[in-house]
């Protein structure tokens, strides 16, 4: 075993160096059959400025993990505005693994994520302003309380209102109050809203 | 005492379901993905899980798969998400799950599902 993993490491070091690692040879080896020349060229990719558009579109078709969070890695590094609506697109893939890896690494990007949050959150896909919201959760921005009001006070999608709770209970601070009121008479029949709105409650008066 | 393991990465639904659980006279254990709930399923015995689908490092359906593989004792789970206008009632019971309940759960909603797995009450 330990001689197959000592050639196996071999071979990756070589893989890895025998093309020119120019961008074109580097985007065209994301369709090797082979997952590590794969990885390797997603990873080097991020030296490339234009690569975010080889990569996005190689993102939802990949199926090998590793070389995914290499492609979600680099374009994190790359950041720009192709890299960004790649990682959103990806919030609507039926992909449970790739859209909890797009949120991760879209948690990385507040200054580039910022500006489209007020667009997700209003997504006509509830879904995708759930995870959304999700995205909030570690997103450092002195927006976010704002924005989540903003959810709790205008969402119809008793589910987006339920995660922003959630999160309100951890950044909420006394402007959440009043509109955590007004959504627990909205939802008096939900057991769930009543019991989250009422601990994000507790907590903002703890503090 | 029947023992229910919670999975889920949202701690205020964690607290959620354990408060119905509890109050109804069942022990509970929280995993926050699942990977630790795997690491607590294969560790210790319990009679059911309540299972999340989307959390991180690795999701429900994942967790699911992966413990009905195993060669252990095999407890009944309900899968719960946000998700109403997916497919994922499908995906979940391919994956294993007992049942699949839609976010926010009812409490007595819960309680008839924990029931009905466990054994406690017939339809």
């Amino acid at each position: 075993m330990a001689f197959i993993k000592t050639h196996s490491a071999q071979s990756i070091s070589e893989d890895e160096r025998k093309q020119p690692r120019n961008c074109e040879n580097l985007e065209a080896e994301l369709d090797n059959p082979n997952p590590t020349t794969r990885r390797w060229a997603a990873r080097d990719l991020v030296d490339c400025p234009k690569a975010s558009v080889a990569l996005v579109s190689h993102l939802e078709q990949e199926e090998d993990v590793s070389v995914r969070e290499v492609i979600l890695t680099s374009l994190t590094t790359l950041g720009d505005e192709v890299a960004v609506a790649g990682l959103v697109n990806c919030l609507s893939s039926e992909g449970v693994a790739l859209r909890n890896e797009a949120i991760e690494a879209m948690k990385q990007l507040p200054d580039e994520v910022a500006p489209i949050m007020r667009k997700l959150l209003a997504d006509a896909n509830p879904d995708v302003r759930i995870f959304a919201v999700n995205i909030l959760e570690s997103l450092r921005h002195p927006d976010v309380e704002a924005w989540l009001i903003e959810v709790i006070e205008n969402d119809p999608h008793l589910n987006v209102c339920a995660t922003a709770v959630d999160l309100l209970g951890e950044v909420g601070s006394f402007a959440a109050k009043e509109p955590l009121l007004r959504l627990k008479a909205r939802y008096f029949e939900e057991p769930y809203i009543q019991f989250a709105a009422d601990l994000a409650l507790k907590i903002i008066n703890e503090d | 005492m029947k023992r229910i393991l919670i999975v889920d990465d949202a701690a205020t639904v964690r607290m959620y379901h354990r408060n119905i659980l509890e109050t109804a006279g069942y022990a509970v254990e929280e995993a926050v993905n699942g990977i630790e709930a795997l690491e607590k399923s294969l560790q210790q015995s319990f009679d059911l899980f309540v299972v999340d689908i989307n959390m991180p490092k690795l999701d429900g359906y994942g967790f699911l798969r992966e413990l009905r593989s195993q060669d252990v004792a095999q407890a009944p789970a309900i899968m719960v998400s946000t998700e109403a206008e997916s497919n994922d009632h499908i995906r979940a019971y391919a994956a294993g799950a007992n049942v699949y309940m839609v976010k926010p759960v009812k409490p007595d909603q819960l309680l008839i599902n924990v029931k009905l797995l466990i054994g406690e009450a017939c339809l």
